[in-house]
């Protein structure tokens, strides 16, 4: 990295996304140490390509759009995504990260069957859903994080809401009748 | 999935709401921040005036090791070595004469001869003048190695100055190495400065005597051990204190 040359300001509105960043990067790799790797990863290529992010555009979607390419580069190559099924939903679950914040009682639990439910989600399906309905992202930078249409993003986030009311339902049965 | 139909964005409120609000999210912690404030900012420059100690500190490091190289190379005299002393100090005297031009011709040379014997303290009482090959040209006293001595210029045939240098032996003894047996002496040959010398010793007057001349080559030597042989047997010299 080569961080001599980068301004000041640049530097110090990045790192105002270190947490949403940081966020994503958790539901991404499901480990807590890979994900401060991946993230730590995203702010040393940040400032290394610096000169190509153009002022005036959103710094937060070019910031994920880093973090999202240098995961799918790095880790997905190290089939840490399970493999996709023909329909593009994973053959089965995956164990759960066990750093998330503990809630207590009923959220606990409930935050759990979300989040096992959300990792079952393809890449594809999950970040856009985290990225709109998480972070708060408009579409339109959601869709420049995803390089596709705006179109493509809501027909995933749609896709993705089918998939884990479908997921959540079956887990509720489960515990019912368990 | 890029050519997938574009489907109206669900908005499911409930979901939406749970999501965001049952979601635990994961901040960064504290020590990924540090460690990313620290990859991404520069390291404070150094001041400029400390710039040169860097460099500085090569050049003097270079310079010691170009001292000790070029002082590995250089020839190795011998501090006590009095022999290579007198003969640089000869060789000096006969460039000085070549340099000078010490020819002093037939009408001056009788009257330079006593003066040289004179300021030299050496007596000459048998002196080689000259014959077909080799001619005196000079007689002057001279300095070698703070020592009063004589020196007599000859003149060869061919052009090459030949310099006779006698000065005072005192202790000096010549080596046994390099010693060269020409006819019924034992003179000490070597070449010193480019140039070639037959030195030896008057046992009798404890005189140490010297002929010098660029006469380098070894037909050039034989013609050299030629004018010592000539030399030596014609001249006996002496000293008068």
């Amino acid at each position: 990295m080569d961080p001599v040359g980068v301004d000041e300001d640049f530097r110090r509105q990045a790192l105002t996304h270190l947490d949403a960043l940081h966020n994503l990067a958790v539901y991404l790799t499901r480990n807590g140490s890979e994900a401060q790797d991946l993230v730590q990863e995203t702010y040393v290529r940040a400032m290394r390509f610096s000169h190509r992010f153009q002022p005036g555009t959103h710094l937060r979607a070019w910031l994920f759009q880093i973090l999202r390419n240098t995961f799918l580069t790095f880790y997905r190559l190290r089939e840490r995504e399970p493999a996709l099924s023909e329909d593009g939903v994973p053959e089965s679950g995956s164990p759960m990260f066990h750093d998330a914040p503990d809630r207590g009682g009923e959220q606990t639990e409930v935050g759990t069957d979300l989040e096992r439910a959300l990792a079952r989600l393809p890449e594809e399906f999950r970040t856009p859903l985290l990225l709109a309905e998480i972070e708060g992202m408009p579409l339109e930078e959601v869709a420049h994080v995803m390089d596709c249409p705006v179109g493509t993003v809501k027909s995933r986030i749609f896709r993705a809401k089918e998939r884990l009311r479908l997921y959540l339902k079956d887990y509720d049965q489960k515990t019912t009748n368990g | 999935m890029a050519n997938e139909p574009e489907t109206r964005y669900d908005e499911d409120p409930e979901l939406t709401r749970l999501l965001r609000e049952r979601l635990p999210r994961h901040p960064a912690p504290g020590s990924l921040r540090v460690a990313i404030v620290e990859a991404i900012t520069p390291a404070p420059r150094p001041r400029w005036d400390w710039l040169w100690l860097a460099p500085s500190l090569v050049g003097a490091a270079l310079a010691m090791v170009a001292v000790i190289g070029v002082a590995t190379m250089l020839p190795v005299t011998v501090p006590g070595d009095p022999i290579q002393q007198i003969a640089r100090a000869v060789v000096t005297e006969h460039a000085r004469t070549l340099t000078w031009g010490g020819e002093q011709g037939v009408d001056v040379l009788p009257a330079a001869l006593p003066r040289a014997m004179e300021e030299s303290g050496l007596f000459v009482t048998k002196l080689f003048t000259g014959d077909d090959d080799l001619s005196l040209v000079s007689a002057a006293p001279t300095f070698v190695e703070q020592h009063r001595a004589i020196s007599l210029g000859y003149m060869g045939r061919d052009g090459h100055a030949v310099t006779y240098v006698v000065m005072p032996g005192g202790t000096v003894t010549l080596p046994e190495v390099g010693r060269v047996q020409i006819e019924s002496w034992r003179p000490l040959v070597r070449r010193e400065s480019g140039f070639s010398l037959i030195m030896w010793k008057e046992r009798k007057s404890n005189l140490l005597c010297a002929l010098v001349a660029d006469l380098v080559s070894d037909d050039d030597m034989t013609r050299l051990k030629q004018y010592f042989v000539k030399v030596r047997s014609a001249t006996e010299l002496s000293r008068t204190y």
